[in-house]
């Protein structure tokens, strides 16, 4: 969505700023919802659901969750509800699907309404989309891969409704998605004849999903801790943001899952926290708030999110604890009786 | 987004960017309006069809666009054609994802509707030459083996055509033979060590090979490793061969192929004596000859220099100097 044709001045590197910019991020993700004269915010329309889970999972860890209205955003949720699948569309009117599913429960627990929910409905539709080898699709039509089975088993568990889930063939499936490098790919081997889907993200989402998957079904064990480790350590390039796999760029939402499967696995200590924490700092923008892929880049509300949960896990001062399993505020997992054996580092004092 | 610029906009610039996005705005919201209401009231014509066409180009992102003309496709127009005509529209749609991704490669609901595209072919016999019931089938999937491998031609580490090429195969009514898959990722090895996919996909077909019987362990373990031998000196700063190493060893070969492998990246390192991947792997590989033959070798030697090495790391690699000083920690004292 670069302006073409217009005059402008590119931004410098030394504008950058070496502190949490938390009161214009705040600012800048209570503009989103008003900037319905932009045509990017009607063309992301199918991920509005999912945004408002970025938005408001990002003012959550900087401690400002009422700064969106409370019954606004849970009456919009329930206008995403789609009746014909019994699951929650991006946005009214959309179809049903397990991507926005997951972020509609997200949110109303977030918010204290899960009362609003269809439970029997939605636990209906999520056990519908797995298939045979023990993989999800993501709605009816839809291709199978790793991201919706971390999904599945993530609103499960949200919902109290995990022993519905035939867990063994799940395990079963994401062992068979193993690498050689200890990692996990996005669809098990050729072996299977079922019917394959691939999956457009890089490695580290990958091994994220597979690695969260298996925490919330308490199967670390089948991971070769050591090899997967050091493969993700191995990310982090000499600027300090992390890649997303070999020879590719740094990136903020990457670094992201690279420091959430390190957490879960134990291993953040294995990466340089100063050095990326200083990395994710530098993709704000420090006029409009903010955070971008990398320095100097246009700001989303996606990595925006991804950047300030990234620096609640390396334990920067001020920021509210983030649960890396669930990708949610870590007293309302707490609570609930979710938490698994994450290992974040301990808050910094300003 | 990814990788856009970040670009300063006066007050006057924005807003005559805003009165320019304005009537985009209303015509892409006049449009998705009149199709969703089509799409309620259970619409499944020709019209409604082009309508989705037309947003699509815009918005290829709307997955709810495309799972409608699925529906339109399945309710509307399969029951009322023969399997040729079948056949046809689904040929239509997969030119018309083509053209869009040439726009988008990286959105994932065109790839999404080109495979139910694919997977929906009838049952029907080819013209050109493929024998069988299965001869549309055919066509098409080897039509599309040709596209992917035309992607990974044209950037041969593309990650997400060799995820799709991996689903093309597996989806295939005749599949390609493991062994022309195996000269395949030596092909796009021996073009370029440095490429993570193939390095794995070798790995998935030797894997599958062996346990079929089809080609002979241990002698083409060996063969691998000559090709590793010639990658490590060819390009030693890549992981991705390093982890292959790695996976190799662990397949099989006792403490012979350990002292051997360690030995000759012990000579890599004597003409690079700063290269981190032959420090890592030779720590590596002592550690399994401490683990797994204490009895055999020299201990004290060996947790000796895996210590060295460690320390040297450190200071080669500071950003990861607290994994090597816990793996040091974990080997154990070396003082005699
Ligand atoms: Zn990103």
């Amino acid at each position: 969505m670069a302006s073409s044709g217009i005059s402008t001045s590119s931004v410098s590197a030394t504008e950058n700023s070496d502190k949490l910019l938390a009161d214009l991020h705040v600012s800048y993700i209570q503009k989103l919802g008003q900037s319905k004269d932009d045509l990017a915010y009607h063309l992301t329309s199918h991920l509005r659901l999912n945004a408002i889970y970025w938005g408001f999972t990002a003012l959550s860890m900087l401690n400002k969750p009422d700064a969106l209205d409370r019954e606004e955003m849970i009456e919009f949720v329930m206008s995403c509800w789609d009746e014909e699948t019994g699951a929650f569309g991006a946005h009214p009117q959309h179809d049903g699907h397990l991507l926005s599913t997951l972020s509609a429960i997200q949110i109303l627990i977030m918010q204290d309404a899960l009362d609003r929910l269809d439970v029997d409905r939605i636990v209906k539709f999520i056990l519908s989309l797995q298939q045979p080898s023990g993989v999800f699709a993501g709605d009816a039509f839809g291709e199978t891969d790793t991201r919706f089975l971390y999904c599945a088993v993530n609103a499960l568990s949200l919902l109290g409704k995990l022993d519905l889930l035939d867990r063994e063939k799940v395990v079963e499936y994401l062992q068979r998605c193993r690498n050689y490098d200890g990692g996990f790919g996005s669809v098990a081997g050729a072996e299977s004849h079922a019917a394959q889907g691939f999956l457009i993200m890089t490695f580290s989402s990958i091994v994220f999903t597979c690695v969260a998957a298996l925490a919330i079904l308490d199967r670390l064990d089948v991971v070769d801790v050591d090899t997967l480790a050091w493969w993700l350590a191995e990310r982090q390039l000499p600027n300090g943001g992390l890649n997303g796999r070999p020879e590719k760029l740094e990136d903020v939402c990457y670094s992201f899952w690279v420091l959430s499967a390190m957490s879960i696995l134990n291993k953040v200590q294995w990466l340089d926290v100063e050095k990326l924490s200083t990395f994710i700092l530098s993709a704000q923008d420090p006029e409009g708030g903010g955070i971008a892929d990398r320095p100097g880049d246009m700001v989303d509300v996606f990595h925006t999110h991804f950047g300030i949960a990234g620096l609640s896990i390396l334990g920067y001062p001020g920021l509210v604890d983030l649960d890396p399993v669930y990708c949610m505020p870590a007293s309302i997992i707490e609570k609930m009786g979710l938490k698994k054996g994450y290992k974040n580092l301990e808050r910094k004092a300003f | 987004m990814h990788g856009i610029r970040r670009v300063r906009q006066t007050q006057e610039e924005r807003q005559a960017s805003k009165r320019k996005e304005l009537a985009k705005i209303e015509e892409f919201n006049a449009l998705t309006q009149r199709i969703l209401a089509r799409k309620k009231g259970n619409d499944w014509s020709d019209e409604a069809f082009q309508l989705t066409t037309k947003l699509l180009q815009i918005n290829p992102e709307f997955y709810t666009l495309w799972n409608y003309r699925r529906n339109i496709l399945l309710k509307g127009k399969f029951p009322n054609s023969s399997p040729e005509q079948v056949h046809e529209l689904l040929e239509d749609e997969l030119s018309m994802t083509m053209t869009a991704l040439k726009v988008r490669p990286k959105v994932y609901w065109i790839w999404n509707h080109r495979m139910w595209c694919l997977e929906h072919i009838p049952k029907g016999p080819a013209s050109d030459g493929e024998p069988g019931a299965d001869g549309w089938k055919q066509v098409v999937w080897n039509k599309e083996l040709f596209v992917v491998e035309k992607m990974l031609d044209a950037d041969s580490r593309n990650f997400q055509a060799w995820n799709y090429r991996r689903f093309v195969l597996a989806s295939m009514p005749t599949p390609r033979s493991e062994s022309s898959e195996l000269a395949y990722t030596s092909k796009k090895i021996e073009a370029n060590f440095s490429n993570f996919s193939a390095w794995h996909q070798r790995s998935k077909t030797l894997t599958s090979l062996w346990a079929q019987g089809k080609l002979d362990e241990s002698k083409s373990r060996e063969a691998e490793f000559e090709l590793l031998r010639n990658a490590m000196y060819t390009d030693p700063n890549d992981q991705s061969v390093w982890m292959y190493h790695r996976w190799l060893v662990g397949t099989g070969g006792g403490k012979d192929v350990l002292e051997r492998e360690i030995s000759a990246i012990q000579e890599l390192l004597d003409e690079q004596p700063d290269s981190k991947w032959c420090m890592e792997s030779i720590v590596h590989y002592k550690r399994l000859l401490l683990n797994n033959y204490a009895k055999d070798v020299d201990t004290q030697h060996l947790t000796r220099d895996c210590k060295d090495l460690l320390e040297r790391l450190e200071t080669l690699d500071p950003m990861r100097r607290l994994r090597y000083r816990e793996l040091a920690g974990e080997i154990g004292p070396s003082t005699s």
